[in-house]
C-alpha cells in the first residue's frame, strides 16, 4: 500500500468518473425497452445497498484493502485463495473495459488501425498513471471531473435547443408489464453499479474514514442520476429501436446535433467524454488488480510490477473475444452470472458473516 | 542500464510507428469528397449508383491560381453493383482517390426504384457505415432519374445538391408543402407498423441535357432548374402516392411540421380573396377509445395575419374578422380531413396515428398492431378541431380596394 | 561562511584548477575525488610584514589588481600595509576614511606591537563599520575577494579586514527586462544581492522580513541569501529550502538558474518548479504568502519557493488593476495556453484523420488549398513550426534594433513565398501563426520553453493518432502536474485537491475587499489578510427614503 492519502472529495469524484465510464457509451437496461432509464434508477438503489455491504465489511478492519483482510476472516488458505481469483477478476474486467473502449475508437475513428495499437496507447497512459500513484489519480480526477462536467452540460443544452429531445418516445411506461423492468434492474445492478466493489481497495486511502461513506453515497446517487438522465435522453431523441440497434446510442445522439449552420458534428465533444471516462475506469481497475497482486504476493517494489502487469493486460484484451458482438454477449451472458454475481454479491456476504462472527469471537475471547 | 535499455526501445518502437504510415490517416489530397449519393435502378435490378464529388478548386476561391470557373464545381460518376457496396467497390476503378462520405449531405433515390423495390433495402449501408451521418436529408427524384438531380448545374448556388437541401429547408418553413426529412426518421417510419415515411420529391424542370453543362449557367434565365415537387406517400417501404400542394400541406400540418404557411379563403363570393399568412401554428394529436374502438383528435391552433386581400373588405371591424377567422377554419378542416381521406384510401398512415395511439392505449395497441395499417386505419374516426386568430392586418387595415370601390359608388 | 562542512562527492570529473602551489594537481586522470575540497590556504598569517605580503603576491600569481599599499601609521610609525582589490572597494571611502585615518594615526604605542594595536585601531581610529580581527588565511582572503580591505601591522600575528570597503562599479536601478507592466513600478533588481535585498527591505518594512545568508559554489563562492516572513512561512519549508541548498556542491553558482536545477523536486519534468522574477513588487507579495525567496549575486533573477503552476499565468498588473479586467484576462490567458500547446496538433488531427469535424464549407476551402501542397499535414506543421522557431532564436540573438524587424520580416516574406510556392497552405501559416503569438503571450518565459517542446510531442502524437493522440496525450500531461510538487506544495493546487480559499485568486480573481484569507501555504496560526467589511462603498446611502430608514440628513444637495 502506498503511504499516500486522498480526500474524501476525492473519493466522491472518482467514483462518479468510474461508473459514467463505460456505462455512459454502452447502453444498460434494455431488456425493459423504453423503460431503461428507470431500470437503471432501480439499479441505482442496489448499487447504494451493496455499497453499504462492502462498508461494513471493511470497518471491521480499518486501514486493511481488501486482500489483506480476506485471509484474516476465512483463514490463510482459503482466503489467499479468494483473494487470487478477485485478482484474477479484476484483471479480466480490467482487460474487458479496455476491449470496449478500444473496440469503440476503432469502430468509429479508426477503422484500419489494429485494435493493439489502440490499446496499446491506452494501456501507456494508464501504465504511467498508475506509476505515479493514487495521488495524482485522485488530483487528475479533481480536473477532470470538472472538465467533463463542462462537456456534459454544454451537449446537454445543444440537444435541448436542437429540439431532439421528444419524451413521447419514453412512452408507453410498463408497456409490458412490470416485469422486463425487474429484469432489467437484476441486470443494471451488477453492470454498472456493482462494480463498485472494487472501490473496497482503495477505501483505506481516504483520508477520513468517517465520511467515507457519505462520499460514495453520494457518488453513486449522482452517477445513478446521470446515468439514468442520459438514457432517458437517449430514448427521447433515437427513439427505442434505433437505440436498440446501435452500438453506441450517445454518440448517435450527439451526433444529431445541427444548430446554427457550425454548430454540428460535434463528435468530438464525444470523443473528449469517452476517453476520459474510459481512461479513469481502464486505470482504477488495473490500479486495484496491481495492488491486489502485490498486496497478495507481498511484492515490496510494486513499481516493478507494473509494467509486465501491463502487458498481460494488453494482450487479455485482444485475447478474450474475436469479434465485438461475441465480446457483447459474452458480456450479456456469461459475465452478470459467473463473475458479478458471486464477486459482488455472494462472496461479499460471505465476508461480512464472517467478518461478523469472527469479531464476535474475539470479543468473548477478550473480554 | 536495463532502463536505458528499455527507454532505447520503446523509442525505437514508437518511431516505427510514425515511419509506417498510419493506418487510417487520410490526407485530404486522397480523398473524394462526395457531395450526395443518387441512386437509380436498371433493367437487371441492380443499383446504379451516381455519386456527385465536390471539385474543391474550382469551389472555393483560393488564392493559389485564382479558382476555376472553367469547369463546373462538382463532377458526378456512376458506377453500377448489386449493393451498396459493390457499387462503392466499383466507384475506384473510374474515380483516382477513394470516396469519403462523410460531407455526402444528401440522398436522392429515384422514384422507379422506390415503387419498385422499395426504399428499405436499399439504406441499410447508410446507416451502418461510420462514415455516414444519420442528418443526412433524403429526397426522392420525380420523373427524372436520380443521376439527373445529380448533374444538374444551378445558378445560385454553386454545389446543386446544396441548393437541393437548402431549398428544401426553406421551403418546409416557407410553405409547409415538402418535407424535410432525414435519414434517421425515414428508418424510424420505415421501422415501426404505426407509421409509415413521407419524403419530398425534386424534379428538374427544363432540358436535362443543357442543365449538365457549365456554359448553361451563363445566363440569366436558365434552361433548367431543380425545384421541390409534391411528397412520395410509402406503404411497407414502397411508393405508393404523391401528394401535392394543399394536401401535402395538411399532412405536414398533422405531422406539425408547418411552421408558416400561407391560406387563401373565399370572401364575397370571389375565390382566393383574402391571404391569411400564419404565424404560429401547434398541432396536438392524442389518441382513446371511443365506443370500443379507436379515435384520434388531432387539433391545430394558429396564429396570423391578414396578407393581401384582392376584395374591398372591412378589415377594421373585429367582426368582420371572426368572419374570416370562421372560413380559416373551416376550409382548413376540410383540406386536412380531405388529405386523411386520401390517405386512409391508400391504406398508408403517413400521419404516425399508429404511434399516437401506442402511446396512448398501450394494450390496446398490441391487439391491433398488426392490422392497423390495412382495417383500423382506413376506417378510423378522425376528429379535426382548428382554431385560427387573425391577430394583425399588416401595415394597412383597409385596402385602397374598398376606397376604389367606395369612389365608384 | 566558507565552512569544509559539504557532504557527499564532489564533482570529481570536472577539471579543476586550483591555484597555488599547495594543491594536488590533476593530469587528466580520473582521481577519486576527496571526500573533502581541500582547503587551499590552510593556516594563519605570520607576524612578520614582508612574509605575509610574499605569501599573497604568489597565492594570486602577481596579479596587479591586488593593490598593496605600504604605509606607516602610529607615532612610532610602525610598518603597515594596506591591502585591497581594485575595483571591488570604494576607492573613495577607502582614501578618505580608511588610508587617511590610519595614516594621521599618531596614537603612541609601544615600541613593540601588540594585538592591543589592533583594538585600538579598529575602536578608534578607523572610521568605517565591519571591522574583524583574523588571523586565518581563508578568512582573510575570503573577505578580500568580497571587497573588504585587509590591514597587516608588521609584527602582530593578526590582520584587521574592514568589510565595509565594499564598492565598485555595479548596474544602478533600471526598468526590468523581462516583466514589464503597464502599471507598477519600474524598478527592478540589479546584480548586487545588497542592493536587491535592500529593494525588497524597502517595501515590506517590517522587522519579521529574516534573511539568512550563505555562499554556495566551491570556486565562486557566490553570495546566496534566503528571504523569507518568518511568522508567514512555514517553519518546515524554510528548512527544506535550507537543506537543499546546503547540499549543494558544486564549482560555480554562475546565476539563480544553476541554484533552479540542483534544489527542484522532479529535475525530468518539462514544468518549471521555481518560479523566478526580476521585479521586487513580486518578490514582495509571495512573501506576504508566506513564499521563500532565494537571492544569488550577480544576477537580477530571484527564486521563489514553493510554486504551483497557476502563478505561471499570473502578471503582476492582475493586482494592480481592478478584479473584472484581471479576471478576464486570467481566462484569456488559460485559452492561450491551450492553443499554444495543441493548436497545431489540433489542425493535423482534423486534417489528416477526422475531417468529418470540419463544416462542410471550411473542408471545400482547406482541400481546394492543399490540393497544390505536395506534402502531408504533419510535415506542413514540422516544416512551418521549425522555421518559426529558427526566426524566434535568430531574433533573440540579433541586436535590439535589427532583431524585431528581421523576425517580422522574415516570417511574412517566408510566410508569402512559402505559400505561393504552394509548400504550405494558407491554414496552416495561419494556425502557426497564431500558435506563435499565443505562446508569446504567456507571462512566464519558462513556461513558454516547456509548451514549445511540448507541442512537437502533441504534433506527434496527433499525426500517429489523430484526436485520441492528442487527449491522450492531454491525460497524460494532466497526470503529470497533478504528480508534481514543489516543497510540499501540491503543483495543481487550488485545483487539486480542491482548495476554496485560495480560488479567490486562481482562474477568477477576487476584489481586494473580499480576499480575508491567505493560501495556505502560510503559517496556518496567521490566516487572516485583512480586516472585515473592507468592501468599499459610498459614505452614505443614496437610496429612495421610506419609513423605515432612519431620518437621515435631509440636505440633499
Amino acid at each position: 500500500m502506498e503511504k499516500a492519502k486522498i480526500s474524501p472529495r476525492q473519493l466522491f469524484m472518482l467514483i462518479v468518473l468510474f461508473e459514467l465510464g463505460s456505462s455512459i457509451i454502452i447502453p444498460v437496461g434494455l431488456t425493459a425497452k423504453q423503460d431503461a432509464w428507470l431500470a437503471v434508477l432501480g439499479g441505482m438503489v442496489g448499487g447504494l445497498l451493496l455499497f453499504l455491504l462492502y462498508h461494513k465489511v471493511g470497518s471491521y478492519y480499518p486501514g486493511l484493502v481488501p486482500t489483506e483482510y480476506m485471509p484474516k476472516i476465512w483463514g490463510p488458505f482459503l482466503g489467499n485463495i479468494f483473494a487470487f481469483l478477485y485478482v484474477i477478476y479484476l484483471f479480466y474486467l480490467a482487460a474487458r473495459v479496455l476491449r470496449d473502449f478500444g473496440e469503440m475508437l476503432v469502430m468509429f475513428a479508426y477503422p484500419e488501425t489494429p485494435l493493439f495499437i489502440i490499446n496499446l496507447l491506452w494501456m501507456i497512459l494508464v501504465v504511467y498513471t498508475v506509476r505515479k500513484g493514487i495521488e495524482a489519480l485522485a488530483r487528475t480526477g479533481e480536473i477532470l471531473f470538472v472538465v467533463l462536467f463542462i462537456l456534459a452540460m454544454a451537449s446537454l443544452l445543444l440537444l435541448i435547443f436542437n429540439g431532439s429531445i421528444d419524451t413521447r418516445n419514453l412512452q408507453p411506461v410498463f408497456e409490458e408489464g412490470p416485469l422486463p423492468l425487474v429484469k432489467a434492474i437484476g441486470e443494471t445492478v451488477f453492470f454498472p453499479f456493482g462494480e463498485i466493489v472494487f472501490f473496497t481497495m482503495i477505501l483505506p486511502y481516504i483520508n477520513d474514514s468517517k465520511k467515507t461513506k457519505r462520499a460514495g453515497l453520494y457518488a453513486l446517487i449522482l452517477s445513478g442520476l446521470i446515468l439514468s438522465v442520459t438514457m432517458a435522453i437517449n430514448l427521447s431523441v433515437l427513439g427505442y429501436s434505433l437505440l436498440a440497434r446501435t452500438n453506441f446510442p450517445l454518440l448517435a445522439t450527439i451526433q444529431t446535433i445541427e444548430l446554427a449552420e457550425f454548430l454540428q458534428r460535434l463528435d468530438v465533444f464525444f470523443i473528449i467524454g469517452v476517453v476520459i471516462g474510459g481512461f479513469f475506469k481502464i486505470t482504477i481497475l488495473f490500479y486495484v488488480a496491481v495492488m491486489g497482486t502485490t498486496s497478495l504476493f507481498k511484492v515490496e517494489k510494486p513499481e516493478q510490477l507494473v509494467f509486465p502487469l501491463g502487458f498481460i493486460t494488453l494482450f487479455l484484451s485482444v485475447g478474450i473475444a474475436s469479434s465485438f458482438p461475441e465480446h457483447i454477449q459474452e458480456g450479456l451472458d456469461i459475465v452478470p452470472m459467473y463473475l458479478h454475481l458471486p464477486f459482488q454479491v455472494i462472496f461479499p456476504l460471505l465476508l461480512l458473516v464472517g467478518a461478523f462472527l469472527r469479531n464476535r469471537h474475539k470479543q468473548k475471547s477478550s473480554g | 542500464m536495463n532502463r536505458k535499455r528499455a527507454v532505447l526501445l520503446g523509442l525505437l518502437a514508437s518511431l516505427s510507428v510514425f515511419m509506417s504510415g498510419c493506418w487510417s490517416e487520410r490526407q485530404l489530397t486522397d480523398m473524394a469528397i462526395v457531395s450526395a449519393v443518387g441512386i437509380d435502378q436498371d433493367e437487371e435490378g441492380k443499383y446504379v449508383a451516381s455519386y456527385q464529388f465536390f471539385n474543391p478548386g474550382n469551389i472555393a476561391g483560393g488564392l493559389q491560381g485564382g479558382g476555376g470557373g472553367q469547369s463546373p464545381p462538382v463532377a458526378v460518376y456512376t458506377a453500377t453493383g448489386d449493393s451498396i457496396m459493390e457499387v462503392h467497390g466499383n466507384m475506384s476503378k473510374k474515380v483516382s482517390r477513394e470516396p469519403y462520405y462523410s460531407h455526402a449531405n444528401l440522398i436522392v433515390i429515384s422514384d422507379e426504384l422506390a415503387e419498385k423495390e422499395g426504399i428499405a433495402s436499399v439504406l441499410d449501408a447508410f446507416s451502418r457505415g461510420s462514415q455516414f451521418r444519420v442528418t443526412t436529408t433524403v429526397v426522392i427524384a420525380r420523373d427524372v432519374k436520380a443521376k439527373d438531380l445529380m448533374t444538374t448545374l444551378t445558378a445560385l448556388d454553386k454545389v446543386p445538391s446544396q441548393k437541393i437541401m437548402d431549398t428544401l429547408e426553406t421551403t418546409e418553413k416557407a410553405m409547409g408543402e415538402n418535407i424535410n426529412i432525414d435519414l434517421q426518421e425515414v428508418i424510424r417510419g420505415l421501422v415501426s407498423p404505426g407509421k409509415e415515411p413521407l419524403i419530398s420529391g425534386f424534379t428538374v424542370k427544363g432540358d436535362v441535357k443543357e442543365g449538365k453543362k457549365q456554359e448553361s449557367l451563363q445566363a440569366t434565365d436558365l434552361p433548367m432548374t431543380i425545384e421541390a415537387d409534391g411528397n412520395a406517400v410509402f406503404k411497407n417501404g414502397k411508393l405508393v402516392d404523391w401528394i401535392d400542394g394543399s394536401g401535402a400541406r395538411s399532412v405536414l400540418w398533422v405531422l406539425d411540421r408547418v411552421e408558416s404557411t400561407t391560406i387563401t379563403i373565399k370572401w364575397a363570393d370571389k375565390k382566393d380573396a383574402v391571404s391569411y399568412r400564419v404565424v404560429r401554428q401547434k398541432t396536438n394529436v392524442s389518441a382513446d377509445i371511443k365506443g370500443g374502438k379507436p379515435r384520434i383528435s388531432v387539433g391545430i391552433h394558429m396564429e396570423g395575419d391578414i396578407g393581401e386581400v384582392r376584395v374591398p373588405i372591412e378589415l377594421k371591424d373585429p367582426d368582420v374578422l371572426e368572419k374570416v377567422e370562421k372560413e380559416i377554419r373551416e376550409q382548413t378542416r376540410k383540406e386536412i380531413e380531405q388529405a386523411i381521406r386520401r390517405a386512409q384510401k391508400n391504406k398508408t398512415d403517413v400521419f404516425g396515428f399508429g404511434e399516437v395511439f401506442h402511446q396512448a392505449e398501450p394494450k390496446e395497441w398490441k391487439k391491433v398492431k398488426k392490422s392497423w395499417e390495412d382495417s383500423i386505419f382506413p376506417n378510423l374516426n378522425v376528429e379535426v378541431k382548428v382554431e385560427a386568430y387573425v391577430r394583425r392586418t399588416g401595415l394597412r387595415n383597409n385596402s385602397y380596394l374598398s376606397d376604389i370601390k367606395s369612389e365608384q359608388e | 561562511m566558507y565552512k569544509n562542512h559539504f557532504l557527499g562527492k564532489s564533482e570529481g570529473k570536472k577539471s579543476r584548477k586550483v591555484g597555488g602551489a599547495m594543491s594536488p594537481f590533476f593530469k587528466g586522470k580520473k582521481k577519486a575525488a576527496p571526500t573533502q575540497p581541500v582547503d587551499p590556504m590552510p593556516g594563519s598569517i605570520t607576524s612578520n610584514l614582508q612574509k605575509n605580503l610574499d605569501v599573497i603576491k604568489q597565492t594570486f600569481g602577481n596579479s596587479p589588481d591586488i593593490i598593496i599599499r605600504p604605509l606607516k601609521t602610529g607615532f612610532a610609525k610602525v610598518d603597515a600595509a594596506v591591502i585591497y582589490v581594485q575595483g571591488l572597494v570604494d576607492s573613495q571611502l577607502l582614501n578618505d576614511f580608511l588610508l587617511e585615518s590610519l595614516m594621521k594615526n599618531d596614537f603612541p604605542y609601544d615600541n613593540q606591537p601588540s594585538p592591543e594595536m589592533l583594538d585600538n585601531l579598529s575602536d578608534v581610529v578607523i572610521a568605517l563599520g565591519g571591522v574583524t580581527k583574523e588571523k586565518e588565511w581563508s578568512k582573510l582572503l575570503e573577505s578580500l575577494l568580497g571587497g573588504a580591505t585587509l590591514i597587516f601591522i608588521d609584527g602582530i600575528g593578526e590582520a584587521l579586514a574592514v568589510a565595509s570597503t565594499q564598492g565598485g562599479e555595479t548596474r544602478s536601478i533600471s526598468e526590468p527586462s523581462t516583466q514589464s507592466v503597464i502599471r507598477g513600478s519600474r524598478e527592478g533588481f540589479t546584480e548586487n544581492i545588497a542592493t536587491n535585498i535592500s529593494m525588497v527591505r524597502r517595501i515590506i518594512k517590517s522587522p519579521d522580513l529574516w534573511i539568512e545568508s550563505m555562499k554556495i559554489g566551491t570556486q565562486t563562492h557566490t553570495d546566496v541569501s534566503i528571504m523569507y516572513m518568518n511568522n508567514l512561512a512555514e517553519s518546515d519549508v524554510v528548512e527544506e529550502v535550507r537543506k537543499r541548498l546546503k547540499k549543494i556542491n558544486i564549482d560555480s553558482v554562475l546565476e539563480s538558474g544553476y541554484i533552479e536545477q540542483l534544489i527542484e523536486d522532479q529535475p525530468a519534468s518539462p514544468f518549471p518548479q521555481v518560479y523566478f522574477t526580476e521585479r521586487p513588487d513580486v518578490i514582495a507579495g509571495n512573501l506576504l504568502e508566506g513564499r521563500i525567496a532565494i537571492f544569488v549575486n550577480g544576477t537580477p533573477f530571484v527564486l521563489l519557493v514553493p510554486v504551483v503552476f497557476l502563478q505561471f499565468f499570473q502578471t503582476p498588473d492582475d493586482y494592480y488593476f481592478r478584479f473584472d479586467i484581471a479576471t478576464a484576462t486570467r481566462f484569456l490567458r488559460i485559452i492561450i495556453f491551450f492553443i499554444s500547446l495543441v493548436g497545431p496538433a489540433i489542425y493535423i488531427a482534423a486534417a489528416s484523420f477526422h475531417q468529418e469535424m470540419i463544416p462542410t464549407q471550411l473542408m471545400l476551402i482547406l482541400a481546394s488549398q492543399r490540393e497544390t501542397v505536395p506534402f502531408p499535414a504533419i510535415f506542413e506543421a514540422l516544416i512551418m513550426e521549425l522555421t518559426f522557431e529558427i526566426l524566434r532564436e535568430a531574433g533573440l540573438r540579433m541586436p535590439k534594433a535589427i532583431g524585431s524587424t528581421v523576425s517580422i520580416v522574415g516570417g511574412l516574406v517566408i510566410g508569402q513565398s512559402a505559400v505561393q510556392a504552394g509548400i504550405v497552405s494558407p491554414p496552416m501559416v495561419i494556425v502557426v501563426a497564431i500558435t506563435a503569438i499565443a505562446s508569446f503571450a504567456t507571462p512566464s518565459f519558462s513556461v513558454a520553453i516547456s509548451v514549445r517542446l511540448l507541442r512537437f510531442a502533441f504534433m506527434g502524437l496527433a499525426a500517429a493518432f489523430g484526436f485520441f493522440g492528442i487527449i491522450i496525450g492531454l491525460i497524460m500531461l494532466t497526470v503529470h502536474l497533478c504528480s508534481l510538487r514543489s516543497f510540499g506544495v501540491p503543483y495543481m493546487a487550488p485545483f487539486a485537491p480542491y482548495r476554496s480559499a485560495e480560488f479567490g485568486d486562481a482562474v477568477v480573481r477576487a476584489p481586494w475587499w473580499a480576499t480575508k484569507k491567505r493560501p495556505a501555504l502560510s503559517n496556518p496560526e496567521n490566516m487572516e489578510r485583512e480586516g472585515e467589511a473592507q468592501m468599499p462603498a459610498p459614505p452614505q446611502s443614496r437610496v429612495i427614503k421610506n419609513k423605515s430608514t432612519e431620518k437621515g440628513n435631509e440636505d440633499e444637495s
